[in-house]
């Protein structure tokens, strides 16, 4: 997860995705997603793209948020 | 104070919620229906762990399938991750005890509930908010992650087993600031110095990790007895913010403040305090990130686009309600107490912070307009 746009603004933010262990690498690895969005969003949408049911998501490595936290509260709580 | 841990600390850990857990009626196939199990929900313990405990009383009547289990309280299903003094709080703003649940063994309700398999999903949900509460305060979570495999099983068999005294022993070595660590410096006067630790907490400062949930009661309701029970979780607002402990010469950071900092269109009339106006400061110096230069290559996640003109018509519109000043704090929760807002944050987070270092706070607001847009 990286920067959002305007931190001022607090809306949208840059999501950026790397693999990590077998996961495949994405053509496309930055992606830009609402602030207001949860979490489960970002897991819903690499389902999808992966093609995959179970799959981790981490932030910077650190931990895996819940689904519900908010976006834009992962992007603060990084800052 | 002798062993570890305050006095308020012990009780929050032997806090218990009395619970009646009914079977649910489609589940029933047997005559007399089952009575209702009676069993105590420890207020830092998760619905999934009372499994166990719960399925002796129903395992006869159910149908044949496997068991996919999941709670609700009037309807509304039951996050397993929050723990139960949690779900209770937010859920019955006026107590009700013994508190009345449904038990589900069939039809789990995929859509609404992220995935259980039971004690492992909590014990990984657990390691990862503990994981996060670290992050929050010291930058990286590598104390955690690099815990011995001894010292996690036996963290999370505290958790288990509530023995407050072993999970203190253990979480101590995370330096996660925790009472009696290097920054809760003891405070100079004699005469506090005696007192208990607990008192002395006053000093700490730091990032605070905070899960807050909002609920709107509505702006007609005057007896919070009245108040409907909720249908859905979109009627929540779950804000995730840390909170920073500013420290400033012969003043307190209270528990008022702190929620200042987290809902500050609930404070329209008071002048910005120098906490915030340091914290706006800091965000516009903020440099503008590297990545940010590669927006235009980046394809936006379907909806994203809609969902952020709608935020920002709905920002605007919450902050005209409150220029109204029709929106006001009902009432702020935490493990069951409802404190009053001027005694030092610190405290409240030395004593009744969850263990996995983060402080759950409840709040009932009276908002005109629809809760799910309270940011």
């Amino acid at each position: 997860m990286a920067a959002a746009e305007s931190p001022n603004s607090s809306r949208k933010v840059v999501v950026h995705l790397r693999a990590t262990g077998d996961a495949p690498i994405l053509k496309q690895a930055k992606f830009k997603i609402a602030g207001t969005d949860k979490f489960a969003k970002v897991i819903d949408f690499l389902r999808r793209q992966l093609h995959r049911d179970t799959l981790f998501v981490y932030v910077n490595s650190a931990f895996s948020p819940n689904p519900d936290e908010l976006v834009i509260d992962l992007y603060n709580e990084n800052m | 104070m002798v062993g570890l841990g305050t006095e308020a600390q012990k009780y929050v850990w032997e806090g218990a919620i009395p619970l009646q857990i009914h079977l649910h009626e489609s589940e029933i196939t047997t005559l007399p229906s089952p009575p209702p199990a009676l069993i105590l929900g420890p207020r830092m313990g998760y619905l999934p762990l009372l499994v166990p405990q719960i399925k002796p009383y129903f395992s006869d009547t159910l149908p044949p399938g496997v068991d996919t289990v999941w709670f609700d309280y009037k309807g509304i299903p039951l996050k397993w991750y929050i723990p139960i003094g949690v779900l209770f709080d937010l859920l019955c703003v006026e107590p009700e005890r013994p508190w009345n649940l449904t038990v589900h063994f069939r039809g789990y309700p995929a859509d609404l509930l992220s995935p259980c398999e039971g004690e492992d999903s909590v014990k990984w949900s657990f390691i990862n908010s503990l994981k996060e509460a670290a992050y929050i305060i010291n930058g990286n979570s590598k104390n955690v992650m690099n815990m011995s495999q001894v010292d996690q099983l036996e963290l999370w068999r505290s958790i288990l087993n509530r023995e407050m005294e072993v999970f203190l022993r253990i979480s101590s070595k995370l330096k996660l600031g925790t009472v009696g660590e290097d920054y809760t410096k003891k405070v100079t006067s004699p005469r506090q110095t005696n007192s208990e630790t607990d008192t002395a907490g006053s000093s700490r400062t730091g990032r605070i990790p905070v899960r807050l949930y909002v609920r709107n009661v509505g702006e007609d309701i005057d007896d919070l007895e009245d108040v409907p029970p909720i249908d859905s979780w979109d009627r929540i607002c779950y804000i995730n913010k840390p909170v920073e402990i500013h420290k400033e010469e012969g003043k307190i950071f209270t528990l008022h403040d702190a929620v200042k900092v987290l809902l500050p269109e609930f404070f329209p009339d008071e002048e910005p305090s120098i906490d915030e106006e340091i914290s706006r400061i800091e965000l516009e110096d903020e440099p503008e990130a590297p990545e940010s230069n590669l927006c235009n290559q980046d394809l936006n996640i379907s909806t994203a686009k809609k969902a952020e003109v709608g935020a920002s018509a709905d920002e605007h519109q919450l902050e005209s309600s409150h220029v109204s000043g029709k929106s006001e704090i009902r009432l702020v929760r935490i493990q069951g107490i409802e404190p009053k807002l001027d005694i030092p944050f610190s405290w409240v987070v030395t004593n009744l912070m969850n263990p996995e270092h983060f402080l759950h706070i409840c709040v009932c607001v009276g908002v005109s307009q629809d809760p799910s847009k309270t940011r």
